[in-house]
């Protein structure tokens, strides 16, 4: 049994490497071994078997959703595409593609109905559906975060989506892509003396006069993506297991002292740092407010995404850093 | 004179002091020492900044949240003549909430007093619905009762817009239950001028006030002008809070206990009763409990930790001991007794008895077959009938597979927290009780909620078995604390109240300290929902409710007679207290069987009583299966809605049941008002 898993695998890499032709719909479900049949574990540590790569795919989480969108599959649905759009711009979502209502709570019904041949969901979200979802379309759970090992963990999803839509080459060029688009920014980044940089990067929010403040620490997706083109993340306090992430207020980055530290955030509506805090004392006497050493994310940088986020952000840092 | 002069003294004593250990209290490292030789002049610019910047705006924001609150409070109490009448209860908080967060989910920023202004006029348009519909200013307990109503509709909307508006409304999470990091004095230094306007203006009709304690027709006897004094006090508290919502979100529980505490110490103080000294003092009181909170908060956790968990859950808790506290210390029937609501008279033909449980038993089976029908996927009856013989293809099969658990948990739950709520009326004569009010609900949530924060992957009977145990702590919390000597139904609604919100609080804290990205969780959770519910969920309260239910039934008489008063059942030979004990122990497992399959909804469990009693009069043996039919049917549409009209999103059962059923509910009490006085 043991040997049963890798000859599958083996067998579903090279399978899937030359079954390109459209005769799919026949193929599967004729016998147990059938051509193109994938056995992989997920996120969970369970076993999902497929009879064959995935070609309609249902993606719940917005990660997810760009990282099968890289791979060159356009899913039949997805959580809250509008979101996606508005907040993940780093591969365009068509516009076709079906709702299947919000993240936290996604249609069951809406899900079962485009009759997918894949489900893919983070283990954050609630087990249950998964289990409900199961009874009729196979469901692959991805870490999608982990603060002790974001970069490998990244890596770990991409692969295992990659294997169950039969993709695996094209995730290999698009990691292989990844890590140039990460080596060049660290040569850059070299070529100006920059390495070791300092930085802190958070996002934030503003209601009145109350602002929340909300620090990526290390072991976040952006600061291995930071810290990958060689600079150092200065935000040390308290972060959680999953995420990475901290929270503070204006007086908690004081914390922060080096002159030469860079401050990167992303803000949507309100521009909490640079408009709501611009009179604030503390704010006032941070380094980098004082070297003005500070830039925001483009629109659409998705903080949590896939191979293009990282990309997208990496190059955002380098230039941050270098000009 | 002099006592009451020793009490301000004393409170100003204590807020300065509280002050001086808040400056001290913050995330940098900038101590006491840093801030001290600062102001004396050394030169310490970032110790200058640290004050300026950051401990300062937030002292001084808690200084006038608290004014705000303690002062509205007192003046909603006075004008209302009901000790439970507050921000909270009166709805203003919630509507002045709303109108901020739909701003802020629609991404239009909005200048400080414009904020304010969208706050005033949110908490003012739900206060004069709220007086509209209770039948103008009336001391009947009905105008809490509508107020509570009101305020449950629109926190809803609020968290419907928060849960759909995910993304866009992150940090109104924190911001929702109230937060005083503030980043400037900009809002604060804005709103200042309000709170002081408040308070002088009602400070200055102290002496209207003082009369219109004594009744609309006194008053009116002695000249005062009773409708303009009253509109002005409602429009003075009414900007008070708006201005504390804007300054700081809704900060729980201040402007309720803050005035209670007050009163309590005037019963030693008698000076403290007169209004030119119960505002004031309510407002001194007020800033204790919100800079006590906030100092306590960040000594427990630590100040970088604390910044995670929203003050106003603090205040929640310090104000809810305080209330309990105090009214332990409170003798019995200090408060006026409320007699027993919500009973149209004893409207019961047996002609009327026939058709009401005709047409429910129809609605009843209607509900839930409507129930599997509609959803994102719109199924026919035809197909149904495939289902049930086994002949759907595999995906419909699925859908209506998952479909059914989620309906037959609403139908159960529903149910369940309509006999629950039968008993707790009757047996606490309260028309506001229902199990939430006992600590059941929120107790159930908690231990819910917490097995599934610390054991993930738990199943349903452990799920169920924690819930159960955090309602019975609860309940035993709740009964014992508010035991001395006896029960008093005054007491055990007030120690309720203050245990029902100390319990969402710590809800908000659990999520908070161990989740904290994960606001979709909490709200969905408080708010309840039959989202991926499985068919051995339902077994728990399917069981509770096939053996309580019976049983409480059974019980009808003592049922009736309790609701009565205290002696009539203690002359027919009934024990009283075993007797209530037993009858309020039944209810709570049947609610925390529900609360456990479905979370934590509110309002069933005191609308469908309520429902099933002006439908079939007050007699328990008829009300208690009216009103398991009216729960079940009533949460089952809910869900049936919940899931349809903006699928493929859905909202949560427990929301669509206070955004419909509320309005149904206070519809009822409206037109009733001329019935009774």
């Amino acid at each position: 049994m043991r040997l049963l898993t890798p000859a599958l695998l083996a067998a579903a890499v090279l399978l899937s490497a030359c079954g390109t032709t459209e005769s799919t719909s026949s193929e599967p479900s004729a016998s147990g071994d059938a051509g193109g049949a994938i056995t992989l574990t997920d996120a969970r540590g369970k076993t999902v078997e497929l009879k064959a790569p995935a070609k309609k795919v249902v993606s719940l989480e917005w990660a997810e959703t760009e990282m099968v969108l890289t791979l060159g599959v356009t899913p039949v649905g997805a959580a809250d595409p509008e979101g996606y759009a508005t907040w993940n711009a780093a591969e365009a979502l068509p516009g076709d593609v079906k709702d299947v209502g919000k993240r936290g709570e996604p249609s069951v019904d809406a899900i079962v109905a485009l009759e997918p041949d894949l489900v893919l969901m983070p283990l954050a979200r609630d087990t249950a559906v998964a289990e409900q979802l199961e009874k009729a379309v196979p469901v692959v759970m991805t870490k999608s975060s982990d603060a002790t090992k974001n970069f490998d963990r990244l890596r770990e999803d991409f692969t295992l989506i990659a294997k169950a839509v039969g993709k695996e080459a094209e995730a290999k060029t698009a990691l292989a892509e990844m890590d140039a688009k990460l080596a060049e920014g660290k040569k850059a980044v070299e070529a100006k003396g920059a390495t070791g940089t300092p930085f802190v990067m958070a996002d934030g929010w503003m209601q009145g006069s109350t602002v929340s403040i909300r620090p990526f620490g290390k072991g976040s997706l952006v600061s291995d993506t930071a810290e990958a083109v060689g600079l150092v993340n200065a935000w040390t306090g308290e972060v959680d297991a999953e995420w990475g992430l901290g929270a503070t207020d204006v007086e908690g980055m004081t914390a922060i002292t080096d002159p030469k530290t860079i401050m990167v955030y992303s803000a949507s509506e309100e521009d909490v740092f640079t408009t709501g805090l611009k009179d604030n004392a503390v704010w006032q006497r941070l380094p980098f407010t004082a070297s003005g050493k500070i830039t925001k994310l483009e629109k659409g940088t998705w903080t949590f995404g896939g191979p293009k986020s990282v990309a997208v952000i990496a190059d955002q840092f380098v230039k941050a850093a270098t000009s | 004179m002099l006592r009451t002069a020793a009490v301000v003294a004393g409170a100003v004593a204590a807020i300065v002091l509280l002050s001086a250990v808040h400056l001290t209290q913050g995330t940098s490292d900038t101590g006491a020492l840093d801030l001290l030789s600062a102001v004396l002049g050394d030169g310490n610019a970032q110790a200058m900044a640290v004050l300026e910047g950051s401990r300062l705006p937030r002292l001084l924001t808690a200084l006038l949240v608290g004014v705000a609150l303690g002062v509205a409070g007192a003046g909603m109490q006075s004008i209302a003549r009901n000790p439970l009448a507050s921000p909270d209860t009166l709805a203003v908080n919630s509507g002045a909430h709303l109108a901020v967060v739909s701003f802020a989910a629609f991404g239009i920023g909005l200048p400080a007093y414009a904020a304010g202004g969208a706050a005033f006029v949110g908490g003012l348009a739900a206060t004069a619905l709220v007086l509209a519909l209770s039948g103008g200013a009336s001391t009947s307990p009905r105008l809490v009762l509508v107020g509570s109503a009101v305020g449950l509709t629109l926190y809803s909307a609020t968290t419907l817009v928060l849960l759909l508006f995910e993304q866009e409304t992150t940090g109104l999470y924190a911001w929702g239950s109230g937060s005083l990091s503030v980043g400037d004095l900009r809002t604060t230094s804005q709103m200042a001028p309000v709170v002081l306007v408040g308070v002088v203006g009602l400070v200055l009709m102290s002496r209207s006030l003082d009369v219109l304690a004594l009744g609309d027709d006194n008053a009116a006897v002695v000249g005062l002008k009773v409708r303009r004094t009253r509109l002005g006090a409602v429009l003075l508290t009414v900007a008070l809070t708006a201005a504390a919502v804007t300054a700081a979100g809704p900060v729980g529980f201040v402007g309720l206990s803050a005035p209670v505490i007050t009163r309590l110490l005037a019963a030693r103080v008698p000076g403290l009763a007169r209004h030119r000294a119960l505002l004031p003092v309510s407002g001194l009181v007020g800033v204790l409990v919100v800079l006590g909170a906030d100092v306590l908060l960040r000594a427990l956790l630590g100040a970088s930790e604390a910044v995670r968990v929203p003050t106003g859950v603090m205040t929640t808790v310090l104000g809810a001991s305080v209330l309990v506290w105090l009214a332990r210390g409170q003798r019995s029937g200090g408060s006026r007794r409320q007699p027993p609501s919500g009973r149209v008279g004893v409207v019961g033909s047996r002609r009327r008895l026939v058709a009401v449980s005709v047409v429910l038993a129809a609605l009843v089976v209607a509900a839930p077959l409507v129930g599997l029908l509609m959803g994102d996927r719109v199924v026919l009856l035809g197909d149904l009938g495939n289902w049930v013989t086994g002949r759907t293809g595999p995906a419909l099969t699925f859908v209506l597979d998952q479909r059914l658990p989620r309906v037959l948990a609403a139908v159960v739950a529903g149910a369940a927290l309509a006999v629950a709520g039968c008993g707790v009326q009757s047996v606490s004569r309260n028309p506001l009780a229902e199990p939430g009010l006992l600590g059941i609900t929120a107790g159930a949530g908690l231990g819910a909620i917490g097995l599934i924060t610390l054991v993930p992957g738990a199943g349903p009977w452990q799920i169920a078995g924690a819930a159960g145990f955090g309602a019975l702590v609860a309940f035993a919390l709740v009964y014992g604390l508010s035991w001395r000597g006896g029960q008093d139904s005054d007491r055990l609604v007030i120690i309720g109240i203050a245990l029902w919100s100390a319990g969402m609080s710590l809800i908000t804290l659990l999520v908070a300290t161990t989740d904290p990205w994960n606001t979709v969780k909490a709200l969905t959770w408080l708010s309840g929902s039959t989202y991926g519910r499985t068919l051995e969920q339902v077994l728990p309260p399917a069981l509770a409710l096939a053996a309580i239910g019976p049983l409480l039934w059974f019980a009808h008489r003592d049922l009736d007679l309790h609701s009565l008063d205290d002696d009539t059942p203690r002359v027919l030979g009934v024990p009283v207290e075993r007797s209530r004990l037993l009858l309020l122990l039944g209810s709570g497992v049947l609610a925390a069987s529900a609360v456990a399959a479905i979370g934590v909804v509110g309002f069933v469990g005191l609308v469908a009583p309520h429902l099933a009693r002006s439908l079939v009069g007050g007699r328990n043996a008829r009300v208690l299966p009216v009103a398991a039919g009216l729960g079940a049917v009533l949460v089952s549409l809910a869900d049936t809605i919940g899931r349809t009209v903006i699928s493929p999103a859905q909202i949560p059962a427990g929301l669509v049941i206070s955004l419909v059923g509320t309005p149904y509910f206070v519809l009822v009490l409206w037109r009733s008002r001329e019935r009774r006085t």
